[in-house]
């Protein structure tokens, strides 16, 4: 269909001035990442890379590593047993027939709730002295597996964890389920008809047919954890002390609470380096597949 | 016999759908409590009788937060997806020399954090004099979610038929007329998916009206609802009924557009 520079304005420009404006913007964050400015108003006082030496060396250190070391625990504890758990789910579902479309709603739902309403819920559920999970321990008679949840500091960003394992698991479990629907049948009729097990042809059919899947779960997941923020302001506000602060939430309480501005535009920029190192490769990646 | 030996795992699917039903029953129940019934810690057990009260009392709290959460969400969504979908269009269905480059351009800006621009994005309305306004939130919303919803749109573009363009191409039918008089009705369903996920994703939300609002007047319903939590602290019935009313919109799309919320939450990822 032919078109005239007319059309490419009207259509394309909308995308392409927003597109700029954001990369604008990034642009604009580096800067200031790299100023010295404190408070409200732009303080445009360039100091190199004095920020990242406060964040990585100074006084800041012990608070950005607490803030690296939870944000490794989220990429590992958060991305394992979600992906893990989606798979099983999603094969689980394969299997049990018509009851999938009973099921699968159930344990999908909790993404369609904000961050928000998940972590007041959760925050409830872990509440050390009238929280839900003690109670229902309690009221089982099991009393002595009750904990202090998201009040220890050592216990506190898993139990994190666990909400957004719960509210993402659904996730996996779709992209996965598409991912085995689309596998040609006749693969389980074969392995049926040899003789293989349900858990021989989950280890030996679908686990390594859905390294895609596992490449688009992965890579998402990876990006919550890059910008988890609400959960961890709704359920400890980074406490106890700054046991489950995060990079997200020291770059906004640097930012907006502190106005220590170019410290949390550092910060912004850590989050950017490790971002890109996902969402480059996933761009590219996705842009083959549009030109397929 | 292959009914039989399957049992093992229905049963280890029910259970676990059982654990990931107990927080929204905990909700749900909880939200009708009595103050009595939530002072003797049953919290697991139903409710005795239904106490709307709890509802009214943070309806009052969420009122503002809730009206304004709609007035942002509804018309940043239906602008993210009209120029979005213009967008789509062009990259998926024109032959455009540099369609590959614009949609890798736009797909880093739609998953890249978006922490990473909060700071400018903060400024720029505030010298725009958008800042506490719905109108601020709404152009914060539309630069965050238009790349996204071109990126979407145009997934679905490429699904229809090449011939249906040919065809309205002989009729001498030129890129607008084809764009809005036969792709967008085409592919209403796709848009409809794209409008669910993007609505969704406004209405649920926090960092954003975090950083750009303050007071109650125009605040969004999340922060709300994360004050609420702070306020009615051990007053487990009323969060409990704020939180109800807060994931109404979302769970209502999940519950009654089901098919269209999952096919978008697929496009979303590019998959």
């Amino acid at each position: 269909m032919a078109y005239t520079r007319a059309h490419a304005l009207l259509f394309l420009a909308p995308l392409l001035l927003i597109v700029l404006v954001m990369y604008g913007m990034m642009a604009w964050t580096v800067a200031v990442s790299l100023d010295d400015w404190v408070g409200m108003a732009p303080v445009w006082k360039y100091h190199g890379l004095e920020n990242f030496r406060t964040l990585l060396g100074g006084a800041l250190r012990e608070r950005l590593f607490t803030s690296l070391r939870n944000n490794l625990i989220w990429l590992v504890v958060f991305i394992a047993p979600t992906t893990a758990l989606g798979l099983f789910l999603a094969y689980g579902l394969d299997l049990v027939g018509r009851a999938e479309r009973v099921l699968r709603p159930l344990f999908l739902y909790p993404i369609a709730l904000s961050f928000v309403v998940s972590g007041t819920l959760w925050a409830w559920m872990y509440d050390p002295d009238a929280g839900v999970i003690n109670n229902l321990f309690r009221m089982l008679g099991l009393g002595r597996w009750a904990q202090p949840w998201i009040a220890d500091p050592h216990l506190a960003t898993f139990c994190l964890v666990g909400a957004a394992v719960w509210q993402y698991t659904g996730f996996a479990m779709t992209l996965y389920l598409a991912a085995i629907r689309d596998m040609p049948r006749e693969i389980f009729e074969a392995a049926r008809v040899d003789g293989a097990t349900d858990v021989q042809t989950f280890r030996h059919v679908v686990i390594p047919n859905v390294g895609h899947a596992t490449m688009i779960v992965v890579a998402m997941l990876i990006l919550v954890t890059l910008k988890v923020f609400d959960l961890v302001w709704v359920m400890t506000f980074g406490g106890p002390g700054i046991s489950t602060e995060v990079l997200p939430f020291f770059m906004f309480v640097a930012t907006f609470r502190q106005q220590f501005v170019g410290i949390g535009a550092a910060v912004s920029v850590l989050i950017l380096i490790l971002a890109v190192a996902v969402v480059v490769p996933y761009a590219w990646w996705s842009m083959r597949r549009l030109a397929a | 016999m292959k009914t039989a030996s399957r049992l093992p795992w229905r049963v280890c699917i029910a259970g676990l759908a059982l654990l990931w039903l107990l927080p929204l029953y905990v909700m749900l129940a909880n939200s009708l409590k009595t103050i009595r019934e939530i002072t003797q810690s049953q919290y697991v057990l139903p409710p005795g009788g239904f106490e709307v009260q709890n509802y009214a009392v943070a309806l009052g709290v969420l009122r503002h937060g809730l009206v304004n959460s709609t007035l942002v969400a509804l018309p940043a969504t239906a602008l993210a997806v009209l120029l979005g979908s213009g967008a789509g269009f062009f990259l998926a269905r024109l032959r455009f020399r540099h369609s590959q480059a614009v949609f890798f351009a736009a797909t880093i800006a739609t998953f890249l954090p978006y922490q990473i621009v909060l700071i400018p994005l903060t400024q720029l309305l505030a010298d725009l004099r958008l800042i506490n306004t719905r109108p601020g939130l709404i152009v914060a919303y539309l630069l965050l979610n238009t790349p996204m919803a071109a990126l979407i749109t145009a997934t679905f573009f490429q699904t229809v038929p090449a011939e249906m363009q040919e065809a309205a191409a002989l009729d001498g039918c030129g890129p607008v007329t084809f764009y809005w008089r036969i792709l967008l009705p085409v592919a209403q369903l796709g848009l409809l998916s794209t409008a669910i996920l993007i609505f969704t994703t406004i209405w649920n939300e926090f960092l954003i009206p975090t950083a750009m609002t303050q007071g109650t007047f125009n605040q969004l319903a999340t922060p709300v609802l994360a004050g609420l939590k702070g306020n009615y602290a051990q007053l487990w019935h009323i969060q409990m009924a704020g939180a109800t009313l807060t994931s109404l919109p979302p769970l209502a799309l999940f519950v009654f557009l089901g098919r269209y919320f999952v096919s978008g939450l697929m496009a979303g990822t590019l998959k």
